[in-house]
């Protein structure tokens, strides 16, 4: 495939991608780049030399899941190029051609669609008290894990209405809105991006000997919770 | 009416002065501040060979004065307006209308405001000073020790390069060409006043373009060991003993990287002077995309513009060192002897 002539048709791509000078100010105000082994100016140089393969390696890498897409770059460049930007094409090719599997980052595309992207059509929010799994989110420590077991009690008291009926905080969203979101995201291409993303993880799932059953999903809390470690060096 | 009159009373405006009365014609200089010599009165010293400024200035006051040239002070050009016969005719704010068979733009440039680039904290940090206000620091230090605007004795020095040249955020995206060999000079200046500090240079690209300035560049690493960091400064913030943090991006080691420095100076960059757009309005004068007045010829004809009769010298056409805008005054003379000689006025 012609990666180069793919991003191109993005227009993110063409909007954020004039020509870099290398002055590294992206990298300088960068907060990824300030935690991870990451220089979003060497993204932006590597796809500015049009090398097809080394594109391919990118698409394949963890380097383009590192940014946060704060779009501090976007406020700094002197060519007025967007290195964020360019990211949000990487990410979206490397999705298309089923590389996001290949690196541990890229992985976590699974989670994010299992989690805040099937939560958004099923419940009508992206993040809901519900939701928040204290298995998924050992984080949250041992009082979440109180609160999400006493989930009515708490937000009763207070003052929420919590995945109920009627108005107030964190109800119940309407079966008619619901419907109405899928139907974007049908219209959309979402339904089948989402479509795209389950197929490409199965798929490294079975490559990995990993189980994706409704209730025993072991892919699912890999992906979710593995760290390799190797991010920072 | 005059021969010539000449906006702007700098080095370019008198030394095309002098040129054009070589050749025999009378000149009129307008210039709108009390003295002769323009930017250059702020400057201590000069590259590359660290001459002093006002050496320049006494030469062309001393030229002013023996060839006894006619020169307005104070006096600002309102408009510059062509009449049919090819006559210029130049409103000024003295209230006199001068009729002249030619004009020589001589104009000049003003120097980038920092304070634009607001992320490096120009006039909001106390040790964030300017090319400019660096050289006005050094006219007035009169061999006392070297101090920061905090009055404190500088261990470590940063120079900027590029602020307000070759940033889209700033509108410019041209290069200044003069600041690369300026900070070279600064950095070195800077390490005679304060030798055991630590100065170093953030720049993207060195452009030594000039005779003697790879040299100067080479004593400043071999002989002052300035550091060279290849990286443009991302931003500035202060720490509570008033010494600043920068934040920039070491791009040959390919590491974003937090620099502490006791002063930081930032290299402004050379600017259309606002006037240039007065006049591109009042004669319909052609200006580049810089801004700047655009030379009718970019390799054989750099003193035209697109109006017969109206030339310029210097830096109005762009950044120029002294070098280049006193040669660039010489020739507007011939540029302007051989549109008079074939003019029928």
């Amino acid at each position: 495939m012609d990666y180069v002539a793919e991003l191109e048709k993005d227009v993110r791509f063409q909007e954020a991608l004039h020509s870099c000078l290398n002055c590294g100010v992206c990298s300088a105000i960068c907060p990824a780049a300030e935690f991870y082994n990451y220089d979003p100016r060497m993204i932006v140089t590597t796809v500015q030399r049009r090398n097809n393969e080394e594109i391919e390696q990118l698409l394949k890498s963890n380097t383009i899941w590192y940014c946060g897409q704060c779009m501090s770059c976007k406020t700094r460049c002197p060519r007025g190029n967007t290195a964020g930007m360019i990211i949000q094409a990487l990410r979206l090719l490397s999705q298309k051609c089923g590389f996001f599997t290949e690196s541990e980052k890229g992985r976590q595309q699974y989670g994010l669609k299992k989690t805040i992207g099937e939560s958004i059509l099923k419940y009508g929010y992206c993040v809901h008290p519900i939701l928040v799994k204290p298995e998924l989110h050992p984080e949250q420590g041992v009082i979440w894990e109180w609160v999400h077991k006493n989930m009515d009690a708490v937000y009763d008291r207070l003052g929420a209405n919590l995945y109920k009926d009627g108005a107030g905080a964190m109800r119940k969203i309407h079966q008619k809105n619901l419907d109405e979101l899928a139907e974007i995201f049908k219209v959309t291409g979402g339904e089948d991006f989402y479509d795209l993303i389950e197929k490409e993880s199965q798929k490294k799932a079975e490559e990995m000997n990993m189980s994706t059953a409704e209730d025993n999903n072991e892919y699912l809390m890999h992906v979710l919770t593995y760290n390799s470690n190797e991010h920072q060096e | 009416m005059i021969d010539v009159l000449i906006i702007g009373g700098g080095i370019a405006g008198i030394q095309a002065a002098c040129s054009l009365q070589d050749l025999g014609l009378e000149t009129v200089i307008v210039e709108k501040e009390k003295t002769i010599g323009g930017h250059l009165n702020d400057w201590d010293t000069l590259f590359p060979t660290f001459r002093s400024a006002s050496e320049v200035i006494d030469y062309y006051t001393e030229e002013t004065r023996k060839r006894a040239l006619t020169i307005y002070l104070n006096t600002n050009v309102i408009s510059i307006k062509k009449v049919d016969e090819g006559v210029f005719e130049v409103q000024t704010s003295r209230d006199v209308l001068f009729r002249s068979k030619s004009v020589v733009l001589a104009s000049g440039y003003q120097l980038f405001n920092a304070e634009r680039k607001e992320e490096y904290g120009y006039k909001i940090y106390d040790n964030v000073l300017t090319s400019a206000d660096l050289e006005k620091k050094f006219r007035r230090l009169n061999g006392q020790p070297f101090k920061t605007p905090t009055d404190k004795t500088p261990k470590r020095i940063g120079f900027i390069h590029c602020v307000g040249s070759r940033d889209e955020k700033s509108g410019n995206h041209y290069c200044s060409k003069l600041c690369c060999v300026t900070a070279v000079k600064q950095a070195i200046h800077m390490k005679q006043v304060c030798p055991e500090a630590d100065v170093f240079c953030c720049y993207m690209d060195l452009r030594m373009y000039g005779p003697g300035f790879e040299e100067m560049y080479r004593e400043a690493q071999e002989k002052y060991h300035v550091q060279f960091i290849r990286g443009r400064l991302s931003e500035v913030s202060e720490n509570s003993d008033g010494t600043l943090q920068l934040k920039v991006e070491d791009t040959l080691a390919a590491r974003p990287c937090r620099i502490q420095a006791d002063m930081l100076v930032l290299m402004v960059g050379m600017e259309a002077s606002k006037n240039t757009a007065l006049f591109k309005q009042s004669c319909n004068l052609e200006c580049a995309s810089n801004r700047f007045v655009k030379p009718n010829d970019h390799h054989i004809g750099s003193n035209q513009t697109n109006v017969p009769g109206l030339f310029t010298a210097g830096t109005s056409i762009g950044p120029m060192s002294v070098f280049d805008t006193v040669n660039h005054a010489k020739s507007v003379a011939f540029a302007v002897n051989e549109y008079l000689k074939n003019s029928e006025l």
